[in-house]
């Protein structure tokens, strides 16, 4: 059954940016990861299921409910996380997670869970924490009233890795408990953890939807193999394997499936060194973003 | 109404009504203790001291023989007028424009609660907050004047012009409050919201300096009242009534209206 959809949407802004008839849904227990550099459209997506914005065509629905003419309703059961950290002046954490319940009329409260968990103070000023503080008291107001529906933007920025971790942990939990998820995210491998299935939005239109073991075989990963000698690196050069640079016994190569001949090359040389370069997701994906990965490079 | 966002909403304005209200409270007293029943004369002759035209641009020309519309000329007609505007432009840029360019009206709106339910609050607020203002400025001004000068303040006409003067910030109010909630960013929302109301006030103290500038006090939403004709009684007071009260109405009801409908960079 599908919880989240999104029919067709366009939305367009002033400067011509905007999203262009985005078409996908969410079923009920599934985790959706909705993948894209910055500015491509993730949160103007997100702004249209939380019902701030008006679309210009198509619809998006929450449990069959109009995000935008229904807010009210469907806030009931849905946790959020903005794309940016902004809070009221001068509350501290605490003040700041009550308030929220209080206007959410929130019987159950894990609140106290959660803080433990994301080791969260709560006693200072929300404006003097830093962000990644800052980050965790909107994970705990977006869990704490325990929702059926997650909808979360970029939630891991600003976390550091051990964070990411315990939020990782925490999706999968939640997952299991039969919840709701959709999260954006420009990090394919905190989707890959986390997701069953995952959109790819680039310049505002879905360049790709797929579950996420076939994005998997989609993506690039970049190795640094440092051989013994420049016989060795002319072997390299002999393969099928694609090469996209080489510095000295330095040879950087391209894998997108073929991890197998990958292996079976390398072990014909000494291999004296092997790292694995981190990309961006315009780089991982050069399949749907090609033009934007040359620009970057 | 929401409570819980009307007690939050009250807690971070506070202050401002209360600095406000205090500013408001040394010029009341000094004022009504600047009164000498026995020699106006004495202030008069130390008025034209001062320039002329200053004096005309703040109402000063007329002055009341009795304690009421001494207090009037000299207090309502400028004081009373410029202190509440400040604290409308303030507060009602801060209820919604500030959330909004912030991105804090993203948690409102990520509670159970509508669009309208809370944009009524804050309107409420700033309706409600002025009302009290003004409420302990009337109360403020007849305990200072039965210490002072004890049996000497008509109560009735006080109350008159305090309440047409409430009505007119009404639609100040509704003014600043319309422009916060049509713009996404405090520097417009500010711009406007304040530019309209002072463009008023400025207007209207230009209309009081000569005689031939009068007709521009026609465009000025503060020329609707004269505090002094009111107490002296020859004032129409219908339409000191009636418009404030109809700019407040199509203003707030607006302000209500397109928040609710627009969109939201949050």
């Amino acid at each position: 059954m599908s919880i989240i959809q999104v029919e067709n949407v366009t939305k367009t802004y002033k400067s011509g940016k905007g999203i262009f008839d985005i078409s996908f849904s969410v079923d009920q227990g599934e985790v959706f990861g909705y993948l894209g550099p910055n500015g491509a459209g993730k949160t103007t997506t997100i702004r249209q299921l939380m019902g701030f914005t008006n679309v210009d065509q198509g619809r998006c629905l929450i449990r069959g409910m109009d995000t935008r003419l229904q807010a009210e309703e469907i806030q009931k059961f849905v946790g959020y996380i903005p794309g940016e950290i902004a809070f009221f002046n001068n509350m501290t954490g605490k003040q700041f997670l009550d308030f929220i319940s209080q206007m959410r009329k929130q019987a159950k409260s894990r609140t106290a869970e959660l803080v433990t968990r994301f080791e969260l103070d709560v006693k200072p000023k929300i404006s003097k924490m830093s962000k990644g503080m800052k980050q965790k008291v909107a994970l705990t107001a977006a869990f704490m009233h325990d929702p059926e529906i997650y909808i979360l933007d970029e939630p891991t920025s600003g976390l550091d890795p051990l964070m990411q971790k315990t939020f990782i942990e925490l999706i999968l939990e939640e997952k299991k408990r039969g919840k709701t998820i959709l999260m954006s995210s420009h990090s394919f491998e905190e989707v890959e953890r986390t997701s069953d299935r995952a959109g790819v939005i680039r310049e505002g239109r879905l360049v790709a939807l797929e579950d996420v073991n076939s994005l998997k075989a989609a993506q690039r990963k970049a190795f640094i193999v440092t051989v013994v000698s420049s016989g060795e690196v002319e072997l390299l050069q002999n393969s099928n394997l694609e090469i996209s640079r080489i510095t000295g016994n330095q040879v950087e190569i391209i894998i997108s499936s073929n991890y197998d001949e990958f292996i079976r090359v390398l072990t014909k040389c000494s291999v004296k060194g092997l790292d694995v370069l981190n990309q961006n997701l315009e780089q991982a994906f050069m399949k749907y973003y090609g033009r934007e990965a040359e620009k970057n490079e | 109404m929401n409570k819980t966002l009307f007690k939050q909403t009250s807690k971070s304005n506070w202050i401002i009504g209360v600095i406000i209200f205090a500013v408001m409270m040394m010029y009341l007293s000094i004022i009504i203790s600047m009164f000498d029943p026995e020699n106006m004369e004495g202030i008069m002759a130390m008025l034209e001291t001062m320039p002329q035209e200053l004096m005309a641009a703040m109402g000063l020309t007329e002055l009341g023989v009795t304690l009421t519309s001494f207090v009037v000329s000299y207090y309502y007609g400028f004081l009373v007028i410029m202190f509440p505007m400040i604290y409308s432009i303030i507060v009602a840029n801060r209820l919604i424009a500030a959330h909004v360019e912030r991105g804090s009206m993203a948690y409102l709106l990520a509670t159970p609660n509508s669009r309208l339910e809370i944009v009524i609050t804050q309107a409420l607020f700033l309706i409600l907050s002025i009302t009290v203002l003004f409420l302990f400025v009337f109360l403020a001004g007849i305990i200072f004047s039965e210490i002072l000068f004890p049996g000497h303040l008509e109560i009735g006409s006080f109350l008159l012009v305090n309440l047409i003067t409430l009505l007119l910030f009404y639609a100040v109010s509704g003014i600043s409050f319309f422009f916060s909630c049509l713009f996404n960013t405090t520097r417009k929302s500010l711009a406007f919201g304040a530019g309209v109301p002072v463009a008023f006030f400025v207007l209207d103290m230009l209309s009081n300096v000569r005689d031939q500038y009068s007709w521009i006090g026609n465009f000025s939403l503060f020329s609707l009242s004269d505090p002094l004709r009111i107490v002296e009684g020859d004032a129409v007071i219908s339409i000191s009534i009636v418009v404030p009260l109809l700019i407040a109405l199509m203003t707030y009801t607006a302000g209500i209206i397109i928040f609710n409908r627009k969109d939201l960079p949050i």
